[in-house]
């Protein structure tokens, strides 16, 4: 048992461990800095725990000894001196020694105790230091200020506007009580007439009365500085102020932990487990459901008094709905920003020189589709970079420029989104892909010369296509294709693709927004109600019975130029009736919803077209979930249950 | 000049405060020993100015940061100047929030109250 847990143990404390260094570096270079005081603290007292938990009993006296004195240090009741700095020092490196002993699995030879007896002793040196050291908070400076990047906006903005930067110090009486509040007051007093931008010592100190007796405040205004003066001035317990236009100076890179852009913190982010989300989404299914249900009875019995009110509540539910879904989604730089490290790796691996674009990474998409395209987007980028992107001797020779681009574009449209992943490189091979095709016996002579753009992604995605040594230009082109399109098109997305040669190649993937509740048509066939997705379906159409031929034993109609093979869904699912009746029933015409999957088409006969609606995906459970062609079920307003075709497997 | 409303739960401390206030030629219109009372009272007799103390009993579901609260809703221009012990950080920042204008921390100085409560009432004049 404690063996599956010292792995996680060891990464853990290792983690804690740098980040105890990283904030005595910090406290090193700024005593004042609590943050990092409360950080460490915070990071020792949990290894504490965890070296208790797993029985470490050296690991857990020393951090326990460590713990008492950081307690002291942030509670302020002990100030950071370069002594105790050097002991926490020399402690954090006998623990990061004691873990590594843990993780070699060495019987401990290491002695603590001398650490430990110098811990303690800097501990009880308590008493005498705090009455020498009271008050010693050093006074803040005028000169030492610097601003962040972002500060640095503000004011190059408010300047632009007329607004004057100034900075002042503010002296408090030395009778002062509660000097805190009265900081506080200071504060609000001088926001009434100017933008405070930055404070020294920072506003939670200042609130809570960490500093001596003057404090910095630096702000924007548009007020006369004397008549700013006049009326701090004339606050009570308020004995000087000192106050001065200030220039703005270069920004100096190392300034980020003093930033308090407001002195009121608010809670804006709040975290909620996803599996409560999943529930939250259930449940909206769910109501759904009962408001498709009522707004039929309503039409079906006519009651006119309840229409408004369901009017109202299918707006409402379906702004709830919508929010529900913002809820789930993620921005795509979620994995797109670990992109520009992968394409930095895979370029010098390769020698050659990539500038990669992200454009959209701001958007959204639900966490489920996010997790599935990770993988699919990697193998896109890999492809450019391996394949598509020439060296850069390559491309100075034919006259580009050596650097290649990679861009990864994120659109949103329509309820769906489209990631392209474009490079300027060779572009595919298309004479080599036809080649290929040919010798391989998938097409004829004649059909590959007449391959279109869709014909030719379909090859390069067939498993193994590329695979073949003869044609290096194209090698490894396909390599994981076949995956990324499998997956996108689990996913009921759809991979298209454009290539120039010698201009680059462009993949585009369409995505869904969301999984869970999606539009779809929904159509009889014989009794039975089935749910189509209509991101599958291009077009519908009525068909007389003569327009159906045969090819090779295959029920085919032709739309306009194009050969689509048909599928009886009353065959196809064995709702099976008999020909005559079929086509008595529909008049002569046959109702036909064509869809798409990936680049092909595919004619459904259907006995009569419903209509559309946003319907709830539930997935089936195991023992029918791989029954072909249904892809899930939904409950409709009336409490049947429709089965979701899966276009996928249907063919 | 001004009319003042003294606000506090002891007795003791609203006849000191009442002494200093008259010495300085000020009128003590009102005075309430409750959170409530002071809050009845301010509508009543809309002073220009009330000393509050801030801890004070919570009597029916009141103290002193409600009547803040409720005079500053009752009227927006309230002066209201709050008396506090010492510590009462959280407390008074809150009354501050609330609208209060300053504070006071006892034991305090009667020049100290005095200069507290001119600032306020100067600075009203100025935003009239």
């Amino acid at each position: 048992m404690q063996d599956s847990y010292r792995e996680i143990f060891i990464t853990e404390s290792i983690e804690y461990l740098k980040n105890i260094n990283k904030c005595l570096v910090r406290i090193e270079k700024t005593p004042s800095d609590l943050d990092s005081l409360n950080e460490i603290f915070r990071c020792v007292h949990t290894l504490k725990g965890m070296s208790a938990t797993m029985g470490f009993d050296k690991l857990t006296q020393l951090s326990h000894q460590m713990e008492d004195l950081l307690d002291e240090l942030r509670n302020q009741k002990k100030r950071v001196t370069s002594e105790i700095i050097d002991i926490l020092f020399v402690s954090t490196d006998l623990l990061e020694k004691l873990v590594e002993e843990i993780r070699l699995n060495q019987p401990s030879t290491l002695d603590i105790s001398e650490v430990i007896s110098s811990l303690k002793e800097t501990l009880d040196k308590k008493e005498e230091e705090k009455k020498e050291e009271k008050e010693v908070i050093p006074e803040p400076e005028l000169k030492d200020i610097e601003f962040t990047e972002e500060e640095l906006k503000v004011i190059r903005n408010a300047k632009a506007e007329g607004f004057l930067l100034f900075r002042l110090k503010v002296f408090l009486s030395s009778e002062c009580a509660m000097k805190g509040t009265r900081a506080y007051l200071v504060i609000i007093n001088l926001e009434k007439l100017a933008k405070i931008i930055k404070s020294i010592p920072k506003l939670e100190d200042l609130e809570e009365g960490k500093f001596n007796l003057s404090f910095i405040l630096i702000g924007l205004t548009k007020h006369n500085l004397e008549f700013l003066r006049k009326e701090l001035m004339n606050m009570v317990e308020v004995e000087e102020v000192i106050i001065e236009e200030m220039a703005l100076t270069q920004p100096s890179l190392s300034s980020s932990f003093q930033v308090s852009p407001s002195y009121i913190k608010k809670i804006e982010t709040v975290r909620i487990p996803v599996e409560r989300l999943d529930k939250i989404m259930n449940l909206m299914g769910e109501l759904i459901i009962a408001k498709i249900r009522l707004m039929q009875l309503i039409q079906y019995y006519k009651i006119e008094a309840l229409e408004e009110v369901a009017f109202t509540l299918d707006r409402l539910s379906s702004s709830l709905q919508d929010e529900i879904m913002q809820t789930r989604l993620i921005p795509i730089a979620y994995i797109l920003d670990t992109f520009p490290r992968v394409v930095r790796d895979l370029a010098k691996n390769k020698n050659k020189e990539i500038d990669l674009e992200v454009i959209g990474s701001g958007i959204e998409l639900d966490r489920v589709i996010l997790n599935e395209i990770g993988d699919p987007l990697i193998h896109l980028v890999r492809n450019a970079v391996d394949h598509g992107i020439e060296s850069p001797e390559e491309r100075k020779k034919i006259g580009k420029p050596p650097k290649g681009k990679l861009i990864i574009k994120v659109l949103r449209e329509k309820g769906q989104i489209f990631i392209e992943v474009s490079d300027d490189g060779r572009g595919v091979d298309f004479e080599a892909v036809r080649k290929v095709a040919v010798e391989k016996g998938l097409v004829s002579k004649e059909e590959a010369d007449k391959l279109d753009n869709k014909s030719i992604l379909d090859l390069i995605c067939l498993p193994g296509f590329s695979t073949t040594k003869k044609i290096t230009d194209i090698s490894g082109r396909g390599v994981g294709l076949d995956v990324v399109k499998s997956k996108i098109d689990s996913l009921g997305g759809r991979l298209d693709f454009e290539s120039q040669p010698n201009k680059g190649t462009k993949f585009i993937l369409a995505l869904p927004l969301t999984l869970a509740i999606i539009k779809a048509m929904l159509v009889k066939v014989r009794d039975e109600i089935f749910a189509i997705p209509l991101m599958n379906i291009r077009e519908t159409i009525k068909l007389d019975r003569e327009q159906i031929k045969f090819l090779q034993n295959f029920e085919v109609i032709r739309v306009r130029d194009e050969i689509i093979p048909l599928i009886r869904l009353d065959k196809e699912f064995g709702l099976l009736s008999h020909e005559e009746e079929f086509t008595k029933s529909t008049n002569g015409k046959i109702s036909v919803v064509i869809v798409e999957y990936g680049q092909k088409s595919l004619g459904l006969t259907v006995n009569q077209i419903l209509g559309e609606q946003d319907i709830v995906v539930k997935p089936l459970t195991s023992f029918i979930k791989k029954t072909k062609g249904i892809a899930g079920a939904t409950v409709l307003g009336d409490g049947k249950v429709a089965l979701i075709l899966d276009i996928m497997s249907l063919r | 000049m001004a009319r003042i409303m003294v606000v506090d739960d002891a007795l003791f401390m609203r006849q000191m405060l009442a002494n200093i206030l008259k010495a300085e030629g000020h009128e003590i219109c009102a005075e309430a020993s409750t959170a409530k009372e002071a809050v009845e009272k301010y509508k009543q007799f809309k002073p220009d100015l009330v000393t509050m103390d801030i801890v004070m009993p919570m009597i029916e579901e009141m103290d002193g940061i409600g009547a803040v609260e409720e005079i500053m809703k009752f009227d927006p221009n309230a002066k209201i100047l709050i008396i506090s012990v010492m510590a009462q950080h959280a407390l008074v920042l809150k009354a501050m929030q609330a609208g209060a204008k300053d504070f006071v921390v006892k034991p305090f100085k009667p020049s100290r109250l005095i200069a507290a409560i001119n600032h306020i009432l100067s600075s009203g004049e100025k935003q009239k």
